[in-house]
């Protein structure tokens, strides 16, 4: 019964976090797929000079860790002039971190579609563009969607790292009334069971997403 | 089978024609120092063995793939060169697709879109081209699903047709670009038996009907007799034997011609 009203009592101000965790979560896939989705074609790229780059790109967010990644850019940044508030840094970081790994997914999926989709193209004299977005990319997207997803989810959980740079997100709210209370179950029970309730709902989302975008694909052969 | 009339060619200049072509994957030459042309409006069937070269002649044609020596000319013009201040270039991507522009394509395991409709594959690429307008182009691909006979599966996705209504399809989205040259590689070999007919009638409707320049590569040799104008047989990516199809499949006069005649035969087919 105590712990029962403990919750109500703090439980309001551990999801007045959530929104932060929205908002993260949000902003930081946006920038992800869009930085997936232009590192992952160019380095599809005939031009090894821009593969170059893109595979720096990949390599570089790859390979650190995303709170140095997130601490650069909410504390180093400001140093050559570029100022971010707390949710800002985070979306940064979190995006191009996310959009790294995005990549390699977008670069395998358009590689997965057949050669014979290629040649179609080739014989109906479509541009190298028009091909890839008419053709290529509509199929490859099928393929991408469930690394997406996983993808997705995986930035949800990261936006924890947020609460290390003072964003008021689920995790730092449980933080702050596990410190002020001393209790610990209640605040992290609930944030948990938040963050999972997220990971579902994103999980639905990609799902219709499939259906949307998998019709003519993915339907049974008569 | 319609009555055949071979066009009167005797005084028209080559609409293609292969010089000295040689294509070679790694160390294995695929076409040897290859020379023959094809006139307007001509039919052509491209017989022989498997390996022999006949579907190589036709992806170089829609530039599928590049010459490793000699030179391809359509309509006077080289496919795989450019000349700019007298001299001699690789072709460009600009170059590439004007030339491309005279040929449609219909492939063995039809190459169709997935994801697009029956008259969405067929509309796609004239309004990308701007050849039509998307009404335009609408109309015509329903006009030639009908021919095809498939008016009633505009709407249906590839992977809801027959191995044959998707052949039909994609016959129709070739025709859809109004090619001047329509190459045609294996397009019953990957279909069960009994659907063959169906595309080898629309194709038979398209030779009787149109001037169409048409190459076939193919291994029903039946079809194929009844088809062409000429028949080429090939063996490791050289001419053996050419000559109208009475001759080449009545009366051959090359052993290795007659040798796989024999072997066309005893496996079942019609000839």
């Amino acid at each position: 019964m105590e712990n029962l009203e403990a919750l109500i009592g703090y439980g309001w101000y551990i999801l007045t976090g959530a929104w932060a965790t929205v908002q993260l979560t949000v902003f930081s896939c946006i920038v992800a797929l869009v930085v997936a989705m232009i590192a992952g074609i160019v380095l599809t790229s005939n031009s090894h000079l821009v593969r170059l780059v893109a595979r720096f790109y990949v390599e570089f967010f790859r390979g650190t860790s995303v709170f140095v990644q997130l601490f650069a850019a909410y504390f180093v940044l400001p140093l050559v002039g570029i100022a971010l508030s707390p949710i800002q840094a985070g979306v940064l970081a979190l995006g191009l971190n996310g959009g790294a790994y995005g990549a390699e997914v977008v670069r395998a999926a358009i590689n997965a579609v057949g050669r014979d989709q290629r040649e179609a193209t080739i014989a109906l004299n479509l541009t190298r563009w028009q091909a890839l977005w008419w053709v290529i990319l509509p199929q490859a997207v099928v393929l991408m969607l469930p690394s997406f997803g996983n993808l997705a989810i995986e930035i949800m959980k990261g936006t924890a790292v947020a609460s290390l740079i003072t964003v008021s997100e689920l995790t730092f709210q449980a933080e702050t009334v596990r410190s002020q209370t001393g209790d610990t179950a209640i605040p992290f029970l609930l944030i948990m069971v938040t963050y999972l309730a997220m990971a579902s709902l994103m999980m639905a989302f990609v799902r219709w997403l499939e259906k949307l975008f998998g019709r003519g694909i993915t339907s049974k052969s008569t | 089978m319609g009555l055949h009339v071979a066009p009167n060619t005797a005084e028209q200049s080559p609409i293609i024609e292969f010089r000295n072509v040689e294509k070679s994957f790694g160390p294995i030459k695929v076409l040897d120092q290859l020379c023959f042309s094809v006139k307007p409006g001509e039919h052509l069937a491209l017989i022989g063995p498997s390996g022999s070269g006949k579907t190589t002649i036709l992806r170089m044609l829609m530039t599928l793939e590049s010459v490793t020596a000699g030179d391809v000319i359509v309509n006077g013009v080289s496919l795989n060169h450019e000349y700019k201040s007298g001299k001699e270039l690789p072709a460009s991507e600009a170059h590439l697709r004007k030339m491309r522009s005279d040929f449609g394509m219909v492939f063995q395991h039809f190459n169709l879109f997935p994801h697009k409709t029956a008259i969405q594959n067929v509309t796609l690429a004239p309004v990308l081209t701007g050849l039509l307008s998307k009404a335009e182009a609408k109309e015509r691909g329903l006009k030639l699903l009908k021919k095809v006979g498939l008016a009633d599966k505009a709407g249906e996705y590839p992977s809801r047709l027959s191995g044959g209504q998707k052949q039909r399809v994609a016959i129709a989205r070739a025709l859809a670009l109004q090619p001047k040259i329509l190459l045609l590689d294996e397009i019953t070999s990957a279909l069960d038996p009994e659907l063959v007919e169906e595309v080898l009638n629309v194709i038979t409707d398209l030779r009787n009907e149109t001037d169409m320049t048409m190459l076939l590569v193919t291994h029903e040799m039946g079809f194929a007799k009844d088809f062409a104008d000429r028949v080429l047989f090939f063996e490791r990516g050289k001419i053996v034997e050419e000559g109208p199809p009475g001759e080449i499949f009545q009366a051959p006069h090359h052993e290795r011609t007659k040798s796989f005649l024999r072997k066309v035969i005893a496996a079942g087919h019609r000839v």
